[in-house]
């Protein structure tokens, strides 16, 4: 099951494995940890190669 | 503002300006509790019909037991039924590292889809947020457990009180 053509040997969108979120029936109490702030981003919004149109 | 910008399938250029948040969820069925009915697909189907959302990419990952993953595309699944319609507006967002990063998630022997979409709902209030200066410094999404915790919390605390 070989992926698209337009995959491969591209920088990808994700960054960085992913955590498992917890799946769970009851309550679970949230962390206390502050909101980091998100990267404000002005020139290379997109993951790719900065100033290269990509098709989406 | 950005001048880099995104082209669709169909040809449509889209600023970066005007594109709405885009998000992805993985959502994983256990080896045996999968129930496909074709209900996902029909409310999916429902949601870009209606330009709440659209839908920019989709992948099939099975982890085997040992531990090594498959990706399929969607347009390799037998019977798409409703998502024909929108398999043809797809594109290629997700490149191969992404297949590794977003299978860490999963358990081996599962299976999960993989879904990109663009909120095109808040597209224009994104948009006009951007015009006015205003610049995204954080964005989440709050857990049920979480909500429910707090409620939980809450009632513990006036029924201690009370």
């Amino acid at each position: 099951m070989p992926l698209g053509p337009g995959r491969v040997g591209r920088v990808g969108v994700i960054g960085h494995p992913v955590a498992k979120t917890a799946v769970v029936a009851k309550a679970v109490t949230p962390g206390s940890a502050p909101v980091a702030k998100t990267a404000v981003v002005a020139a290379a919004v997109t993951p790719g190669r900065p100033g290269r149109r990509r098709r989406i | 503002m950005s001048e880099t910008s995104l082209e669709t399938t169909e040809g449509r250029v889209t600023s970066l300006d005007e594109l709405g948040p885009v998000d992805y969820i993985v959502v994983e069925f256990p080896a045996g509790a999968s129930n496909f009915t074709g209900e996902m697909a029909q409310e999916l189907v429902r949601l870009v019909e209606a330009g709440t959302i659209r839908l920019i990419d989709v992948l099939i990952l099975i982890k085997n037991v040992d531990g090594s993953v498959e990706a399929m595309e969607l347009s390799e699944v037998e019977e798409l039924g409703e998502l024909q319609a929108l398999e043809a507006q797809l594109a290629e967002l997700l490149a191969e590292e992404d297949v590794a990063h977003l299978a860490a998630a999963m358990d081996p022997g599962s299976t999960a889809g993989v879904l990109i979409w663009e909120n095109l709902w808040a597209a224009p209030f994104a948009s006009a947020a951007r015009r006015s200066g205003g610049q995204l410094i954080a964005n989440g999404r709050i857990p049920i457990q979480a909500i429910i915790a707090s409620i939980e919390a809450d009632e513990a605390h006036e029924n201690e009180g009370g």
